[in-house]
């Protein structure tokens, strides 16, 4: 793991003021992040990188997402253990939380797993979203074996082999190439 | 202000790492001294946890709570330092840390006076990496300075298209370094970052003497074995003769031929002897609790917040030079300068570089890839 670092990152902290937010703040500075504080709904077209929102008096509506959809990673600031915040704050979409009264020493930890956390569910999600794709059209592509086997009286093996071929050699996935040439057929016929 | 000012001074003065603990006392006991003879009231409250880990942070509660001190120079070790920090946070208190530490802190009740790595590690590398080769071996005590310390050095290394040769870590305290010294007479690296402290550190020097005098590819002008914390006060501690010709970087060094160090070593060998020869720490110390005192009298008060304003964002003439204090991060800037053990049991300074403002995260220190780069 190289170092991380957040120079020129947007924060946005979702809190009322008081003095250990404003430590926290001058912490985030510290680390290279320009912090805006406000404790008011964040606008669905708003610019930030990092959000870190109070989990002890948040509600429904301060953040324009629900959980698994959130845009930038997410840090929960929470002084209570009452189970319901906790799950507020994992609805949110937190990736790492930093308790109430907040120790200096907590904040470059929690916004290192907030983002690694972050990384890690969009990878994880675009890896999904990939192959749901390609089940989905799993179909085509035993539609498209069929018909180069019926155009070219070959077998199966030998038909897959040739759509494979032809994928490699376009730089395109087998589903594509199905797509593409079973759109070519309908078109012709 | 007609109240003593009251400072607690918090290092083992026995145990493995002893002599830390007894410089930065002296040194912190000069200042005290002479503070007084200027007519500030200054006392100086003594913990000592006699090198026992556990014990830094119940003698910081008595100092901070029953002693009367919101004000601690002390600790030595990163791992006790990071022990003691929610304490005096919690009671907001300021600590004054003096010695060379592995960086990714800043905490506003601590006020840094020892180099991080961007005052350390990466002038040290930028140094040696075009004389001596890019092909390190790293050495590091089995706990958060020496993990920090490859870390970076490795980092540091790749980034300048070297390698690592070989790491390995040992347990604090442990000497069985044969298996260590085989392994690197194999690898043959251009160098060795030597981040084991106390005996171990001492063991491993005595013991690359003894491959030196079989092979010479191993001498230190040929490998040398480069420490960021090796000073004068440890210098007797290893085998006579066995470290001469190997390096240390520090902000500071007995031997610095400046006005202000020639007057503070009439100062100290008033006091301690001409003979002695007086370490980072001693001077670290003696620096702190100056700086600390007047901030106080500044300040009209010993409140953290009001001392802080005090001390940062001016320059104050300390013994390392010119030092200023940084609002932002409470580190100071700070000289780099690179010794090598001379026979005489000191160090020769070879390079020297203007203070260095701190970058305790390195935001800025390492290329223009300034923007997230997070976990591969």
């Amino acid at each position: 793991m190289s170092t991380p670092n957040f120079v020129g990152l947007r924060a946005v902290i979702l809190h009322r003021a008081d003095e250990g937010i404003e430590r926290l703040a001058r912490q985030l500075r510290r680390l290279g992040l320009d912090v805006d504080r406000r404790w008011a709904p964040l606008g669905p077209q708003e610019q930030c990188d990092i959000v870190l929102v109070d989990a002890d008096q948040g509600w429904g509506g301060l953040l324009p997402w629900a959980g698994a959809d959130a845009p930038v990673p997410v840090v929960a600031l929470l002084g209570s253990e009452a189970p319901g915040r906790i799950a507020w704050a994992i609805e949110q979409g937190a990736g790492s939380i930093i308790a109430k009264p907040i120790a200096q020493a907590s904040v470059y930890p929690a916004l290192v797993l907030a983002l690694h956390v972050f990384e890690e569910r969009r990878a994880t999600r675009d890896q999904i979203a990939g192959m749901s794709a390609r089940l989905r059209l799993r179909g085509i592509v035993h539609q498209a074996v069929e018909a180069i086997a019926r155009a070219h009286e070959v077998g199966e093996d030998a038909a897959f082999r040739r759509l494979r071929e032809t994928a490699m050699q376009r730089r395109m996935t087998l589903e594509q190439v199905a797509a593409d040439l079973l759109a070519r057929r309908k078109d012709a016929g | 202000m007609d109240a003593p000012l009251r400072i607690g001074i918090l290092y083992s003065t026995t145990g493995a790492y002893g002599a830390f603990g007894r410089e930065s006392r002296d040194g912190a006991e000069l200042a005290a001294e002479e503070l007084r003879r200027e007519g500030v009231p200054v006392e100086l409250a003594i913990a000592d946890p006699e090198g026992e880990a556990g014990r830094y942070v119940s003698l910081a509660r008595e100092l901070l709570r029953d002693k009367g001190c919101r004000h601690i120079v002390g600790t030595a070790l990163s791992a006790t330092r990071k022990d003691v920090a929610p304490l005096i946070e919690k009671h907001d208190g300021l600590l004054w840390y003096i010695c060379p530490y592995e960086g990714f802190e800043a905490n506003e009740n601590i006020i840094y006076t020892g180099p991080c790595p961007n005052q350390h590690l990466i002038p040290l590398f930028d140094h040696l990496l075009p004389l001596y080769g890019k092909r390190a071996f790293l050495l590091g005590a089995n706990y958060v300075w020496g993990w920090e310390m490859n870390r970076l050095a490795r980092d540091l290394l790749l980034e300048a298209g070297g390698s690592v040769v070989g790491e390995r870590f040992l347990p604090i305290e442990e000497t069985e370094i044969g298996r260590l010294v085989a392994e690197i007479r194999a690898q043959r690296p251009s160098f060795i970052l030597n981040n084991l402290i106390g005996p171990s550190s001492y063991a491993f020097l005595a013991a690359m003497s003894a491959l030196a005098a079989e092979d010479p590819a191993f001498r230190p002008e040929v490998c040398p074995v480069v420490s960021c914390d090796l000073t004068e006060c440890e210098l007797g501690e290893i085998a006579p003769g066995a470290a001469v010709g190997q390096l240390s970087a520090a902000s500071y060094f007995d031997s610095l031929d400046t006005p202000e160090n020639r007057a503070f070593r009439a100062l100290a060998a008033a006091r301690f002897g001409a003979d002695r020869r007086f370490s980072t720490f001693f001077s670290g110390a003696y620096t702190a609790v100056r700086l600390c005192a007047e901030a106080i009298v500044a300040a009209g008060t010993d409140e953290p917040a009001e001392v802080r304003r005090a001390v940062t964002g001016k320059v104050h003439q300390t013994v390392q030079g010119p030092m200023r204090i940084d609002p932002r991060t409470h580190h100071a800037a700070l000289p780099f300068h690179l010794g090598r053990i001379n026979a005489e049991g000191g160090f020769d300074v070879i390079v020297s570089r203007p203070p260095i403002a701190a970058d305790p995260y390195l935001l800025g220190a390492r290329g223009a890839a300034a923007h997230l780069r997070v976990v591969s």
